[in-house]
C-alpha cells in the first residue's frame, strides 16, 4: 500500500481547481502551439494590411496616431482572444459532453466557468503581448509600457467582454449551433474601443469604452494607475463586475432554460 | 420406462408411466415426463432448475443459452453447480447476486418518487417521463431497458438534474438534488451516450487527474487508484497517450476511466459498451462488477445490449412510453418467464390436433414437418399438466418436447409488446 494509498482519497480545494485549470490550459497552449501561432500571423496580417495600407491612403494623419491605433488593435486582440476562447469553449465543451460534468462538480460550475476564464485572459495576455511586441517592431513606434498598469487596466477591460463570452456561452447552450453569429460580434469591439468615451460620458458604461480609454492613456501618455482619478478606476471596475456578472447571470438563466427544455448537452 | 432422446442443443428424457404423459418437466434442454406417483419430486426438480436458469450441454460443460459469461467474465457454471448453489437458497433467495440478503444491510442510493417530465405544451406535449419511482441500493448494478423513446435518457438525465422534472423528487445518498444539488452530487459522475466526456487533446492519465480534480478529489491522493483502473482498463500502456490517437473503443474505456477516477460512489452509464469490442466489453464488465462487489459502486446503466444488462446487472428496469414496467432482479425476470414456453414435436400433430390445443393455449409458431408438425405453446406451470392433458386427449405422443428458456431480450421484447397492446 502506498502512502497516498494509506492515507485514502483527500478532497480537492480551490488551489487544485484552479492548479488542474490552469494546468490544462498550459498543456494545450504548449503542446499544440499550431493554434496560437496561427492567431498571431493573422493578427499581424490584418494589423500589415491596417498599417500599410492605411499609410498609403492617409499618410501622415495615420503616424501621427499610430500609437493610439498599436493600442487599439492589442485591446481589441485581447478582447476578441477572451470573448471567443470564452464562447467557444462552452460551445465546445457542450458539444464534447463535458459540460455536464462541470455543471455537476461539488464545487458548482460558477468557480470553475471563472477559471477556465481566468485562464483564457492569460493564454490571451501572452498572445496579444507578442503581438504588441511585434506592431511595436514593424512600426517603429514606443510605448510606455508600465506593465502593472497595462495588466490592471487591460484585465479590467476585458473582463466586460469576458461577460459576453458567458452570455454567449449560455446561448450557445440553449441554441447550439449559432456560434459563428455569436463571432460576428467581434467586430463590434472595434466600435467600442474607438468609441469616444471622453466626449460622451454615457458611452464609459459600454464594455470595452472606458477602458479603452485609460488604457490608451497609460500606454500613450504614461499615466500610472494610481494617477487616474478614482472614479475612473471606480467606473471600470463596476463596468468589469457589472457585465461580468451580467453575463454570468445570462449564462445561468440560459442553462437553468436548456435543463428545463431538456437540450442540455444535446448538441 | 425411460427414454433419452437428443436431438441438436436438446437431450430429453421421457419418463412414462401407464397410460398417459402427466407431467414436463421444464429444465431448458432437458425435458422428461414422469409418472404420476413421481410428482411431487419432479416438481421439486423443476422449480431447483428454474430458479437456477441451468441449462445442460451433451458435452457437460453447461452454460445458459445467451448467457456467454457470467458477471465475473468467467465461464457459465454447470447444471450440477447451479443446482447445487440453489440447493443452498431452497426459497428462492436471489443467490445470484445476493441481492436479498445483502438488501437488507445496503443503504439507498438513488431514491427516486413520483418522477414526471413532459416536453412542450398542448397537443405537441410529449410525456417522456411518466409518474417513475424505484430505488437502488448502494452497491447494486440495476440496468435500464427500453426502446428507443421509452424516456431512458430524459430519466437519467432528470436524475442528474440535467432536467428539471416537472414533478417528483430525486434524493442521492438520501440528499434531495432540488434542494442541496452540490451535496447530492458531490460523489456522482456520468458517462452519458454519445458524449465524448474528456478531452482528446489531453492524454489518458492527464484526464484522469483533471476529472478527479473537479470530482473534488486531489489527483495526488488517487494516483494508485489511477494506476489500478489504467491495468483493469487494459489502459497502462497508453497512459501516456493523447486520447484522440486512441481507437473508438479505448476512448470509451478512458471515458469510463475518467468517471471513475474521482472515486464517485453512484455512476450513471449511458451506452457504456458501444462501439467496444467483445474483450473490451467483458473487460468493462468485469471491472463494472468488481467495483459493485469489492468497492460498493453504485451503478445504473443503460444500454441496448442485453448480454451486457444481463452480465452485469442485479436488478432490471424496464421502461416503455415513459413507465416503469418492469422491475426486478435479472434472475426473477428469467425465472418468471422460464417456463413460458413449450415446444412439442410430434407425427400426431395434425390441424385437429392443433385446432384443439388452441382452444386452451396460445400457440405462438408452427412448424409443418413432414411427418406432422412442431408448434409452439405458451404454457407455463400448472398450464403444463393441462397441456399435457390435452395432448393425451387429442391422440398426440409427443416425440420431442423442451421449454424454451428466454434470455433477458426474450422477455424485454416480451414486455414492450405486451405494453403496446
Amino acid at each position: 500500500m502506498s502512502a497516498d494509498e494509506a492515507s485514502g482519497p483527500q478532497k480537492a480545494g480551490y488551489y487544485h481547481l484552479a492548479r488542474a485549470v490552469l494546468y490544462r490550459e498550459f498543456l494545450l497552449f504548449v503542446r499544440y502551439p499550431a493554434n496560437a501561432i496561427g492567431g498571431i500571423v493573422i493578427s499581424l496580417f490584418f494589423f500589415g494590411v491596417l498599417f500599410y495600407g492605411g499609410r498609403m491612403l492617409a499618410g501622415q494623419a495615420l503616424t501621427d496616431s499610430i500609437e493610439g491605433i498599436i493600442v487599439g488593435y492589442f485591446l481589441w486582440t485581447l478582447s476578441v482572444g477572451a470573448y471567443s476562447s470564452i464562447s467557444n469553449d462552452i460551445g465546445s465543451e457542450v458539444q464534447w459532453g463535458t459540460l455536464e460534468r462541470h455543471v455537476m462538480t461539488p464545487f458548482g460550475f460558477a468557480p470553475v466557468a471563472l477559471l477556465k476564464g481566468a485562464a483564457k485572459v492569460v493564454r490571451t495576455f501572452l498572445i496579444s503581448s507578442i503581438i504588441l511586441g511585434a506592431m511595436l517592431l514593424i512600426t517603429g513606434t514606443r510605448l510606455e509600457l508600465h506593465v502593472g498598469t497595462i495588466v490592471v487596466v487591460a484585465s479590467l477591460s476585458i473582463l466586460s467582454v469576458l461577460g459576453l463570452g458567458f452570455a454567449a456561452g449560455g446561448i450557445t447552450v440553449l441554441y447550439k449551433r449559432i456560434g459563428n453569429w455569436l463571432n460576428l460580434l467581434q467586430f463590434g469591439f472595434v466600435v467600442l474601443i474607438s468609441a469616444p468615451a471622453l466626449g460622451v460620458p454615457w458611452l464609459k458604461v459600454l464594455p470595452l469604452a472606458h477602458g479603452s480609454d485609460l488604457l490608451q492613456r497609460t500606454m500613450v501618455d504614461g499615466v500610472r494607475l494610481w494617477e487616474f482619478p478614482p472614479a475612473d478606476v471606480a467606473l471600470l471596475v463596476a463596468v468589469a463586475v457589472g457585465y461580468l456578472g451580467l453575463g454570468y447571470a445570462v449564462f445561468q438563466a440560459s442553462t437553468r432554460r436548456a435543463r428545463r427544455l431538456g437540450v442540455l448537452g444535446d448538441y | 420406462m425411460c427414454t433419452f432422446v437428443y436431438s441438436g442443443r436438446t437431450l430429453s428424457l421421457i419418463v412414462t408411466g401407464s397410460q398417459s404423459l402427466r407431467i414436463l418437466v421444464g429444465i431448458p434442454t432437458f425435458a422428461a415426463t414422469v409418472a404420476p406417483a413421481k410428482a411431487a419430486c419432479a416438481d421439486r426438480v423443476i422449480r431447483l432448475a428454474l430458479l437456477r436458469g441451468a441449462m445442460t450441454k451433451p458435452d457437460g460443460t453447461g452454460g445458459e443459452r445467451h448467457r456467454t459469461a457470467d458477471r465475473n467474465g468467467q465461464p457459465p457454471r454447470s447444471a450440477d453447480a447451479a443446482v447445487a448453489e440453489t440447493e443452498e437458497f431452497p426459497t428462492g433467495t436471489d443467490s445470484r447476486n445476493g441481492v436479498s440478503e445483502r438488501a437488507v444491510s445496503r443503504e439507498t442510493a438513488i431514491a427516486v418518487e413520483g418522477l414526471t417530465k413532459r416536453f412542450g405544451t398542448g397537443t405537441d406535449s410529449v410525456l417522456a417521463v411518466d409518474d417513475v419511482s424505484f430505488e437502488v441500493e448502494a452497491g447494486s448494478v440495476v440496468g435500464l431497458l427500453g426502446p428507443n423513446g421509452a424516456g431512458k435518457t430524459t430519466l437519467i438525465k432528470s436524475v442528474l438534474g440535467m432536467v428539471v422534472p416537472d414533478e417528483g423528487s430525486v434524493r442521492i445518498a438520501g440528499v434531495d438534488v432540488a434542494e442541496r444539488p452540490k451535496a447530492a452530487y458531490a460523489n456522482v459522475d456520468a458517462m452519458l451516450e454519445g458524449a465524448r466526456n474528456d478531452y482528446w487533446r489531453l492524454t489518458v492519465r492527464e484526464n484522469l487527474r483533471y476529472f478527479a480534480t473537479v470530482s473534488g478529489v486531489d489527483p495526488d491522493s488517487v494516483t494508485d487508484r489511477h494506476d489500478r483502473l489504467l491495468e483493469r482498463l487494459d489502459l497502462a500502456e497508453w497512459a501516456d497517450t493523447p486520447v484522440r490517437k486512441l481507437s473508438r473503443g479505448m476512448k470509451q474505456k478512458v471515458s469510463l476511466a475518467s468517471v471513475l477516477a474521482g472515486g464517485a460512489e453512484v455512476v450513471f452509464l449511458d451506452e457504456p459498451t458501444l462501439g467496444l469490442d467483445v474483450e473490451s466489453s467483458r473487460t468493462l464488465q468485469r471491472e463494472l462488477r468488481r467495483l459493485a462487489e469489492e468497492e460498493g459502486l453504485t451503478v445504473l446503466i443503460s444500454s441496448h445490449d442485453m448480454g451486457v444488462i444481463e452480465t452485469v446487472c442485479d436488478r432490471v428496469l424496464v421502461m416503455s412510453e415513459g413507465r416503469i414496467i418492469a422491475d426486478d432482479s435479472v434472475d426473477s425476470l428469467l425465472r418468471g418467464a422460464a417456463s413460458g414456453t413449450v415446444v412439442v414435436e410430434s407425427s400426431d400433430l395434425d390441424s385437429d390436433a392443433i385446432a384443439a390445443i388452441r382452444e386452451r393455449f396460445d400457440i405462438t409458431d408452427i412448424e409443418e414437418l413432414e411427418r406432422g408438425a412442431r408448434i409452439e405453446v405458451v404454457a407455463a406451470g400448472d398450464d403444463l399438466y393441462a397441456l399435457m392433458d390435452v395432448l393425451s386427449r387429442a391422440g398426440v405422443t409427443p416425440e420431442r418436447i423442451r421449454t424454451v428458456e428466454p434470455d433477458l431480450e426474450d422477455i424485454f421484447v416480451g414486455l414492450t409488446r405486451e405494453e403496446d397492446r
